[in-house]
């Protein structure tokens, strides 16, 4: 019944468009000035080393001349003090710079999620395929990234090699000229090369590492069943052709790095060149001061640390935007919501407070605005004029974004009390139809009214008070059972925990646990089995405040008693005032609900289970098929 | 951490050649760097001492723009020649390691470090390309030019000489103290960073979820939270992490700034000449580049490191040994488990199984999950030897056979069906076309292909994508219906299904039996155990209950 659910989120382009970086730094919102004082720490840092070169090349030249001792005491002081300064302040600009990298990241990480959270709702549903959410981390960091390896040292190398040029250029104004010249070269030409170097070996070689890793995984994944159809050698040989075309796509890209790192080498001797022979002929003719001359030909020789890591800075921007045009692809996919429009701002409020680990109790927006006065009545069987909330489909088609309805022409209304149930073969989009009830889906077509009004017009908060969809694939958190729990209520008990998790059937599973509700359970339950997975995805739906549910294949997973058991429980549990969708491909259980929605491509058909056993052929016979298994069934315990 | 492995170069044969052209640039560095260093020292020298004209120099200053040139191509060179080293010794460990993992047999693959596995041979490797591309050149560097300089600058002043050699030992003990004081809180540091970064993402994926329950806004404040705690986290170890950088630093430059200062104190003295003072000082810091670098690299080599060392791990388990007797004809011959037990985490599943599959007959293996049931099929195919107990052909011995001749005889759909990429059609497979569209009506495969645009011509992806689940398993269903495969093993071929998908698996099975071919079934649904000719229940046993301690 699983519908193959299509990433909600753009295909990774190759080249994001220009600004993209811009944006996504942007999201950052570096503090300027700390960035600026990270930036003339890490030039005064690297100065020191300029300095120490520059006042030893002095030292030695003058001491040449032997003139007395005290003349070259400062110098001798000078030296050993920047010999100093350049750890210490080195050290403390990379503490600025990593923490300034650090907020920026806390903040586009938390602006990533609010901008999510207030978006379209289709942007996040396809969150959780593949490594789609590992990459967003990753992302995130790559962003943060380019701030501590990409900008500051940059504004680190402009600003101490401007200043290194113009103290050369006072001293011996060729000398400054070439070394400025030289700078750029290793600065500006150099980055250049290797970004376009890397960019053109990633660029030819995404599609075979893709591959690559492809193949690998789908090895190590199916060892077995691949050796025993006589594959595994073929699939191996995938792996390796796939890796020559990786090995042929880096070369590809490796002259241009060659040719950047052999360009920075070839600057620092240059310039060193430039000022000797400029110099010389300068000394011969007393324009320049032979200790000057030492000064400004040995100076260059440190000049060119700053700019020496420009060239994987350039490489890592290179990166970095990549990373950056997946991250903005995906708050723009959630940015154009139609349903946001005229709701809520992307802005959004910020609940505070947050006591439970997940969210916040209570403060959620306006709830309880129907239970209250949804009388729970246990004759309220009768669809209450004025009471519950009212959810009615007419004409309804239902499907994913950009892609062909799963289902169309339904219709149904739901209130508080009625049990409807939603039945029919695998990839009839039992699943998508829930979605677009909840609101969790724009609809493809037809009339999706809640109370009267356009679900799509309805603020986010009302519609979620009336109606709460538990989707088969539902999160379980890294955090204790209770609260999981109250995921869907803020507030809820202990006690009213281990209530709904009796009633679910998971009171066995329960007292297995060795803290009981305060248990931890692993990220997406991997130490739950699946059957209680769903179970307790149930459980916490069954805590929602809202009057209307819509539940997901409740009982998967469980053997057909137990699952029938617990599904005729959560139609029957229509009478404590609830509206309750069931969606389940087990028909036996379906007597116990009011309504019977039959959905098969082309069909729908809708009526009580015993209506349908009357009129409708195919529904006879699925129960007649479901029955025949049952006996197969009982065969089998004789 | 050892710098250069010696198993890198027995596993990765492209790393071999580059080590060595690596070492022969070294050396080649080296000398070019002392070069320099002395032809700039007599040029400068002589220009300051003597004001001679730059003719005089010409020389001098062609060999020394000669030798820069050198130094650049020699840089362009090693660089040119890293990355593609770094690509074919990466691809080199993960071919081995997929091959040598696939031999190891899936019992291997689900341990507990199946997931570290995956994430090596996938990209974990890729970590390998900065120590190739910086790490090691720098290494072989500080083995040639850090000597040769400090050679050089001995010669030429002992005392420059002494001055350095007594900080150069300095700075791999402090590295070493410093990191050694720093290693717990780091380590510490990290596990709280990767737990918090876990958090953070696991709300992210939560996301749906909060949003059909409403309560998306509530946890934003907790992303915040979690990052500004994540931040301290960092901070934290960075602030030791440094330390190291800032002591190697200090070292250095300080050991650089003391030369400077002798020398100029000699030379007022006039007790060494500028040109000898000039070189020394152009050397000095030369000497402690190269460490200065790997001290740099170090951090971004490490997981390259790691990653290296996760994959000669799995390279030295040795692969079970294969088998060599070919395995007798399945249409005859009687299959038996006798007395089969697997380990297990906390106790054995399955323990003392016993099954006799004769040829034709349809056997079902029953138990509740966790019970053994497809580790038995497992040790059916030859994938794990078993802990206890034996696998019977007839009178060969599983674990004797050459296992290719017995999986040519045997069509298997496990749990979750593997199906390559290529043409519905080429994927099914079976001999004519009638043959095809006979099994695909009985599967239900028919109406799948109806509904595609391209019909039988549909190109699925790797994995089967382009279909759902219930649809690759029709797939898979159609094609052990069309191979002529002897032994047909089923693994829970109805899960996912509804009654009808199920109606479907039954009377697969009944045309498997009624072409008189043997049928495995791992079965929990009642309709297909009413099916089978013999039903085996298979059960583990705890170790809590065997009253034994588990190893492993």
């Amino acid at each position: 019944m699983t519908a193959p659910v299509p990433a909600a989120v753009p295909p990774l382009t190759l080249a994001p468009p220009r600004g993209t970086l811009r944006r996504a730094v942007a999201l950052l919102e570096v503090d300027r000035r700390r960035a600026v004082e990270a930036v003339l720490l890490g030039a005064l840092a690297l100065g020191c080393s300029v300095a120490l070169a520059a006042v030893a090349a002095w030292l030695i030249a003058r001491a040449s001349q032997m003139p007395p001792v005290l003349q070259l005491s400062v110098a001798t002081v000078a030296v050993r003090a920047f010999g100093i300064g350049r750890g210490v302040l080195r050290y403390v600009e990379r503490l600025v710079s990593h923490d300034l990298a650090l907020r920026g990241m806390t903040t586009l990480r938390t602006s990533l999620y609010e901008r999510l959270a207030a978006g379209a709702p289709a942007a996040t549903l396809g969150l959780r395929r593949g490594d789609l959410l590992a990459r967003v981390g990753a992302d995130v960091d790559a962003i943060g990234d380019v701030v501590v390896r990409g900008l500051l040292p940059a504004g680190v190398a402009a600003v101490l090699g401007a200043g290194t040029s113009l103290a050369m250029g006072l001293l011996w104004p060729p000398a400054g000229f070439a070394l400025a010249a030289c700078l750029l070269l290793a600065g500006v030409v150099a980055p250049l090369l290797a970004a376009r170097g890397a960019r053109d070996a990633e660029h030819a070689a995404l599609g075979a590492r893709a591959d690559a890793q492809a193949v690998a995984l789908g090895v190590l994944e199916d060892a077995g069943p691949l050796a025993v159809a006589g594959r595994l050698r073929g699939e191996l040989g995938a792996l390796r052709a796939a890796d020559v075309r990786v090995a042929r796509a880096t070369d590809r890209g490796a002259a241009s790095s060659a040719l950047a790192a052999a360009v920075g080498q070839l600057a620092v001797g240059l310039a060193v060149v430039a000022a000797l022979v400029t110099g010389v002929p300068a000394v011969a003719d007393g324009r320049l001061a032979a200790v000057t001359l030492a000064v400004v030909v040995l100076t260059p020789l440190a000049a060119f640390e700053a700019t020496a890591l420009l060239p994987a800075a350039a490489v890592q921007v290179q990166r970095s935007r990549a990373a950056a045009g997946r991250v903005l692809a995906l708050l723009d996919a959630a940015a154009d919501d139609p349903a946001a429009g005229g709701t809520t701002g992307v802005g959004g409020r910020r609940e505070g407070g947050a006591t439970s680990d997940i969210a916040g109790p209570g403060g959620d927006g306006p709830r309880d605005t129907h239970t209250a006065s949804g009388s729970r009545t246990a004759d309220d069987r009768v669809p209450a004029p004025t009471g519950g909330p009212r959810l009615v489909a007419r004409g309804l088609a239902a499907g994913w974004p950009a892609r062909e309805p799963a289902v169309a022409g339904v219709e149904l209304e739901l209130v508080p009390g009625r049990s409807l149930a939603i039945v029919g073969p695998s990839g009839a989009g039992k699943t998508t139809l829930l979605l677009t009830l909840a609101g969790l889906l724009p609809r493809h077509g037809g009339v999706l009214e809640l109370d009267g009004t356009d679900i799509a017009h309805l603020d986010r908060s009302t519609v979620v008070a009336a109606v709460v969809a538990s989707p088969e694939d539902a999160h379980v958190f890294g955090t204790t059972v209770l609260e999981n729990l109250r995921v869907a209520r803020g507030d809820v008990t202990p006690d009213e925990a281990r209530a709904v998790l009796g009633r679910v059937g998971l009171d066995d599973w329960l007292a297995g646990l060795p803290d009981g509700v305060d248990t931890p359970i692993g990220p997406d339950a991997r130490t739950v089995s699946g059957g209680e997975r769903r179970r307790l995805l149930v459980a916490r739906a069954l805590l929602s405040p809202a009057p209307l549910l819509l539940l997901d294949e409740p009982a998967e997973h469980l053997d057909p008693d137990a699952a029938d058991r617990l599904v005729t429980d959560l139609l029957s549990a229509a009478a404590d005032g609830r509206g309750t969708v069931v969606v389940t491909h087990r028909l036996a259980p379906l007597g116990a609900a009011d309504e019977v929605l039959w959905l098969s491509p082309g069909a729908t058909r809708r009526g009580t289970h015993a209506t349908l056993l009357a009129t409708h052929a195919d529904y006879r016979e699925a129960v007649r098929r479901e029955g025949a298994v049952a006996e197969g069934q009982d065969v089998a315990h004789r | 951490m050892r710098p250069l492995d010696p198993r890198l170069l027995r596993y990765a044969r492209s790393a071999r050649r580059y080590v060595a052209l690596t070492a022969t640039l070294g050396v080649v560095t080296a000398a070019l760097v002392v070069a320099q260093a002395l032809l700039l020292a007599h040029a400068l020298g002589r220009a300051v001492t003597d004001g001679v004209s730059l003719g005089a120099l010409a020389p001098l200053v062609g060999w020394l723009a000669a030798v820069v040139g050198a130094r650049a191509l020699v840089v362009g060179v090693q660089e040119r020649y890293a990355h593609r080293a770094a690509t074919r010794a990466v691809a080199e460990l993960r071919e081995g390691v997929v091959d040598r993992a696939a031999a190891l047999g899936p019992r291997r693959l689900a341990g507990g470090d199946a997931p570290a596995l995956v994430t090596l041979a996938t990209r974990g490797l890729d970590n390998l390309e900065p120590y190739f591309v910086r790490y090691l050149p720098q290494l072989v560097l500080a083995a040639t030019v850090t000597p040769a300089t400090l050679l050089v600058v001995l010669g030429l002043d002992w005392l420059s000489g002494v001055l350095v050699i007594a900080t150069l030992p300095l700075v791999p003990l402090f590295m070493v103290l410093v990191g050694r004081l720093t290693q717990g809180r780091a380590e510490r540091g990290l596990v709280a960073m990767q737990r918090l970064g876990a958090q953070v993402l696991d709300l992210l994926a939560g996301l749906p979820t909060l949003r059909a329950f409403g309560r998306e806004r509530g946890p934003a404040a907790r992303v915040r939270e979690l990052g500004d705690a994540q931040r301290r986290a960092t901070m934290g170890t960075l602030r030791i992490a440094f330390l190291s950088g800032m002591v190697l630093e200090l070292l250095t430059t300080l050991s650089v700034a003391l030369v400077a200062v002798a020398i100029g104190l000699r030379l007022v003295d006039g007790g060494m000449s500028l040109v000898t003072g000039l070189a020394v000082l152009v050397l000095a810091p030369e000497v402690f580049l190269p460490l200065r670098q790997v001290g740099a690299q170090f951090h971004a080599a490490a997981d390259g490191v790691a990653a290296a060392e996760q994959a000669f791990a799995v390279l030295d388990e040795p692969a079970p040994a294969a088998g060599t007797v070919a395995a007798p004809d399945l249409r005859a011959t009687t299959i038996q488990l006798v007395g089969l037990g697997v380990r297990a985490t906390g106790g054995w599943a399955p323990r003392g199984l016993d099954a006799t599959i004769e040829p034709g007959r349809v056997v079902a293996l029953v138990g509740p999950s966790g019970a053994g049931k497809s580790t038995a099929v497992d040790a059916l195919l030859g994938l794990l030897a078993p802990d206890e107990g034996r696998v019977l052909l007839g009178d060969v011995d599983a674990r004797d056979l050459d296992r290719e001749t017995l999986w040519s005889q045997v069509a298997w759909l496990p749990q979750r069906p593997v199906l390559e990429p290529g043409t519905l059609a080429a994927v099914v497979g079976g001999g004519s076309e009638g043959a095809r569209l006979a099994a695909a009506r009985l599967t239900g495969l028919s109406d799948v292909v109806a509904t595609l645009p391209q019909g039988w011509q549909t190109q699925l992806g790797r994995g089967g994508s382009g279909l759902s689940v219930g649809q690759r398993q029709r797939v898979a269903l159609t094609r052990a219906l069309l191979a002529d495969a002897p032994l047909v093993v089923l693994d829970e071929p109805s899960a996912h299904l509804d009654a009808d998908g199920e109606r479907v698996v039954l009377d697969a099975v009944e045309a498997l039996r009624a072409a008189g071919r043997t049928v495995v079934l791992v079965a929990h649904r009642p309709s297909l155990l009413a099916l089978a000719d013999s039903v085996i229940a298979v059960q583990r046993a705890d170790a809590a209950d065997l009253g034994e301690t588990v190893a492993a």
